[in-house]
């Protein structure tokens, strides 16, 4: 059997595109792939991809073959990645402008100034998709377009996580005083709570295609990915809590960051809302709120069968996904594409965000 | 049909209805609180613990681990902040 040779060999190598370190900042590190591509053949705005806080980066970058990241590359387009590292006992003291504004503003100018437009994509996953809009909100200046996957944005819709973190016995301020950084294993569990029948179901799966090869390759590593996970630093926890799970801020156009408003309606760059049908982390509604408060008038939104997690990484997505988002950045490269550019807006088979919010892929 | 398939599909029908019951139980106030509350007093515990211990240690002239954790973020902030007045300044220096 295939799952018994497995042991043998052990867990599955993850993050193998090569890439160069191009800077690091306390445990953050910006990361940018060697590109495969002629230069006279690459695209012009280079791609800042930001992941989740809590979780690895290397989901963007899977394995050989599994990569949303090598499948990027591959189409010329000039990519980095935050690799937002693992917080130790001193970055309890880490605030949410500290991330949000000052090392995502960071990577974001870094990764800009490769370009020669000094503007760049970005899109950022599940919170960092949250953390990359709120900063495109603020300082809107050197992001040519924002693509937010599977991230939640208005959390009065942000299912049973909401209905936790908005329950009176839930005492955020005792949770940091007393740990802290958020631990994971804590995180963890809690995501497992969400739908604690599916770990079972999980292992059913796993025994039922045991013998199939190419199926264990894309579970390993994605099991290696979901429990390699990191704490959330508790002063940007408690805010993000306070401000999003609880206030809404962002809805209630109350967010601010470094000092500045950050309000939805500033956005105006070329923006797309990716969602899943059976993402049970970010439900839907959850996400598009994004596209009915921003003033741009380049927004689509993408919404495809799957869950949070395998709907960004399996095979379906490097056949579907993946193309759909290289080229809707293909047709915004150049300033010109800006806003509403005459090759904009048959690149994606996506909805525009005026049309009714049930636009599902089979 | 075999064996195994027929155990899987009952196996998928016991998921959904699980999974939905387990749902509405997660999301029960009643569940909620006492959690919620248990987790509190935890966090409550140990930050008085910690801040028994720290004192306790402090009184003896020595930093506590929060100072340590302090110290380190202080310098961290400093690490940032350079970087921010490098990046000013290069901006300056473009801009001449």
């Amino acid at each position: 059997m295939a799952l018994a040779e497995r042991v043998r060999t052990g867990p599955p190598k993850v993050g193998q595109t090569p890439a160069d370190e191009v800077w690091r900042e306390n445990k953050w590190r910006l990361l940018r792939y060697r590109p495969t591509v002629a230069k006279a053949d690459r695209w012009r705005t280079p791609i800042l991809l930001v992941p989740s806080l809590i979780n690895r980066y290397y989901v963007l970058d899977l394995a050989p073959g599994r990569s949303f990241v090598e499948h990027l590359v591959a189409a010329g387009h000039d990519v980095f990645i935050i690799d937002w590292g693992t917080p130790t006992a001193e970055d309890r003291f880490l605030t949410f402008d500290d991330v949000c504004h000052r090392y995502l503003g960071r990577a974001v100018r870094k990764t800009a100034a490769f370009g020669p437009d000094g503007v760049c994509h970005v899109l950022g996953y599940c919170l960092g998709g949250t953390l990359a809009t709120i900063y495109t909100a603020a300082e809107p200046a050197q992001v040519a377009s924002l693509v937010a996957l599977a991230a939640p944005i208005d959390f009065d819709h942000a299912g049973i996580l909401a209905t936790w973190t908005r329950s009176p016995g839930f005492d955020i301020d005792a949770l940091i005083d007393g740990f802290g950084n958020v631990p994971w294993p804590l995180m963890q569990a809690s995501f497992h709570m969400l739908k604690p029948t599916a770990t079972l179901a999980k292992l059913v799966g796993l025994l039922d295609r045991a013998w199939d090869d190419e199926f264990l390759d894309g579970f390993l590593a994605t099991e290696r990915w979901g429990n390699d996970n990191v704490s959330f630093p508790g002063e940007c926890y408690r805010r993000y809590i306070g401000d999003l799970y609880r206030d809404n801020a962002l809805m209630r156009d109350t967010m601010r960051l470094g000092g500045k408003p950050a309000r939805l309606g500033d956005i105006d760059c070329p923006t797309l809302a990716v969602t899943f049908g059976h993402d049970h982390i970010v439900p839907a509604a959850a996400a598009t709120a994004l596209l009915d408060r921003i003033s741009s008038p380049d927004k689509a939104q993408l919404h495809l069968s799957g869950g949070h997690v395998g709907a960004v990484v399996s095979r379906k997505a490097a056949a579907g996904l993946w193309p759909q988002l290289s080229r809707w950045w293909a047709a915004r490269d150049t300033d010109a594409a800006r806003g509403l550019g005459d090759d904009a807006g048959d690149d994606v088979d996506a909805e525009p965000a005026a049309a009714p919010a049930a636009t599902t892929a089979p | 049909m075999n064996l195994w398939d027929q155990w899987k599909k009952g196996f998928a029908a016991w998921e959904s209805t699980t999974a939905a019951y387990m749902e509405q139980v997660m999301a029960n106030p009643a569940v909620l609180g006492p959690a919620g509350q248990m987790l509190t007093l935890a966090m409550k515990t140990k930050a008085a613990t910690d801040k028994a211990t720290a004192a306790w240690w402090a009184a003896m002239g020595l930093p506590t681990r929060r100072d340590q954790e302090r110290s380190l973020h202080k310098l961290n902030q400093l690490e940032s902040r350079l970087a921010d007045l490098e990046e000013q300044l290069a901006e300056a220096r473009a801009a001449q």
